[in-house]
């Protein structure tokens, strides 16, 4: 696999992050045959990692939602769920097309008081670490120095910090906040609408 | 002497969530500085046992590098008195036990952008909208401050700089007034934008409804019906000009993060760029500057931008450490 470079870590955090909150909730609308999401979402990102060059990628969230695609049908072809009515369903699956609302990139946009409020949210030591580190933007050297413990033990607070905001992140705002509703709808009211339940009648 | 982030060689599948974990910590170490030749071998065997790996550690990276953006928040910012937001535990959790579901709501309340008791704030590049007590909604756009005050017989709102929408619902027995500088705006139940110059003027634009716009000096008010702006200076009689519906939908372009340069010259383009930007356009050659681009572009990429205006005009976009040049092109 290509491990990602510095710069294409700067475009996934541009362009493709602010979109993962709405690609998770259209795969939770998606009957996925069991794959589950966050697999989708890392081999997501492994595939955009490894792209030679992204420059002719114009709109970064059409070509993600089309990868999450891709990756759901090669691991439907490669038999590791074998679902022929899956396959079916899934090479059917339209990604939205449609442009966020202006509302939407509004939230999306809000990411500097999230981040602020999760920051706020991180253990007294990780968050004194995270803070000193990217928002004071100190080195982690620095930061050891500054607290009085060691580099190891900012490298781990800092890992703890991302670790909290990548499980925050995808799920962003209003994307989580969306699915999960949209769970509740489904499993209280709606079950004979749901077409995992329809393929057992 | 760095600790050892053992490589994970399982056999069996791990699960995202200790992918994510793992990535996470890679992404520590590659915060920390160059990774060593022993860590770097270690972090691409380690990547190299299952794709999901590399796609968690470019995610981690990403998730990484938008906390930088936490700069924004100043040194002033001081996240042990900050509102919290919880992370909420992840969703297959929820999958698995349907009496979770209702906890993850939890998550998603208790923050809201930077406000400090009655005022909102945007900082350069952002854009943010607030509801507010009576229903209405503010939308800041990029480096922009109100403070709202509201009490039985009005609903006052000051914009103390930048530019905002504001939709305003229906009230009539307290009207609805907008403080920018000298000029006010008062609305009964509209969508209009009022935009502070750092020089004083003050624009104002309705999409819909009616509103009354005055010198806080008094004067007659002049009443600016939907599709009408103004431009309000330091003198002068106020005058109503006519707004086509499309340059309505470009004056709130911003709304979407875009800015619409109709008709705009590159140097006009520039200025407009650097409200959202602190890296600047620069166009010296006054003969470049006065070229003109039309277009819907991200306000959040200027480097974007010159180099479509670099295409479209025959230009050269050189990129620098805090903006990117515009010039012509040597042999031309």
């Amino acid at each position: 696999m290509t491990l990602a470079t510095h710069e294409r870590a700067l475009w996934l955090a541009r362009h493709v992050l602010p979109h993962e909150p709405a690609l998770r909730a259209w795969l939770y609308r998606r009957p996925l045959a069991g794959l589950e999401i966050d697999d989708i979402v890392q081999e997501t990102y492994a595939i955009l990692a490894g792209l030679e060059r992204v420059d002719h990628v114009h709109t970064p969230r059409t070509y993600m939602f089309e990868v999450a695609k891709s990756v759901i049908l090669q691991a439907l072809r490669r038999g590791r769920i074998v679902a022929f009515e899956a396959l079916a369903e899934a090479e059917g699956l339209e990604p939205p097309s449609a442009d966020p609302s202006p509302e939407t990139i509004a939230a999306d946009r809000q990411e500097l008081g999230r981040l602020a409020a999760l920051i706020a949210g991180l253990p007294a030591k990780c968050r004194e670490a995270f803070t000193l580190r990217k928002v004071h933007g100190l080195s982690q050297r620095e930061v050891a120095r500054r607290m009085g413990v060691s580099e190891n033990t900012v490298e781990k607070h800092v890992g703890k910090g991302i670790g909290v905001l990548m499980d925050a992140m995808g799920r962003g705002g209003n994307g989580r906040f969306k699915a999960s509703r949209d769970r509740e709808d489904r499993d209280q009211t709606k079950l004979g609408n749901d077409p995992r339940q329809r393929r057992h009648h | 002497m760095k600790t050892e982030i053992r490589p994970n060689l399982a056999t069996t599948r791990d699960s995202a969530a200790t992918i994510d974990a793992a990535a996470a910590a890679w992404a520590a170490r590659a915060d920390r500085g160059p990774l060593s030749a022993d860590d770097q071998n270690a972090l691409e065997t380690w990547a190299a046992a299952d794709p999901r790996r590399a796609g968690a550690y470019a995610r981690a990276l990403a998730v990484s590098a938008h906390a930088d953006r936490a700069q924004a928040l100043g040194e002033d910012f001081a996240p042990a008195l900050h509102p919290v937001a919880v992370a909420a535990g992840r969703r297959r959790l929820l999958a698995s036990g349907g009496a979770l579901a209702a906890a993850t709501v939890v998550g998603v309340a208790g923050y809201e952008a930077l406000s400090f008791k009655d005022r909102v704030i945007t900082r350069k590049g952002d854009i943010h909208r607030a509801p507010l007590d009576d229903g209405s909604a503010v939308t800041l756009n990029t480096d922009t401050v109100i403070k709202a005050s509201f009490n039985r017989q009005i609903r006052r709102v000051d914009l103390v700089r930048g530019e905002a929408l504001f939709d305003v619902a229906k009230d009539a027995a307290r009207p609805f007034v907008v403080v920018a500088g000298k000029v006010r705006v008062r609305a009964v139940g509209t969508s209009f934008t009022v935009r502070a110059h750092d020089d004083g003027e003050v624009d104002v634009l309705v999409r819909e409804g009616v509103v009354e716009v005055w010198r806080g000096q008094g004067g007659a008010p002049l009443r600016l019906v939907a599709q009408t702006a103004t431009k309000v200076d330091a003198a002068g009689p106020l005058r109503v000009i006519r707004v086509a519906a499309s340059a309505v939908d470009s004056a709130t372009a911003w709304r979407q993060g875009q800015i619409d340069l109709d008709g705009l010259t590159l140097g006009q383009a520039a200025a407009e760029f650097a409200r959202y930007s602190d890296r600047r356009i620069v166009v010296d050659d006054p003969v470049v500057a006065r070229l003109k681009m039309t277009g819907l572009f991200s306000a959040s990429d200027p480097d974007g931008f010159a180099r479509a205006a670099a295409l479209s005009l025959g230009l050269v976009a050189t990129s620098q450490a805090d903006g990117v040049r515009l010039e012509r092109a040597a042999n031309s």
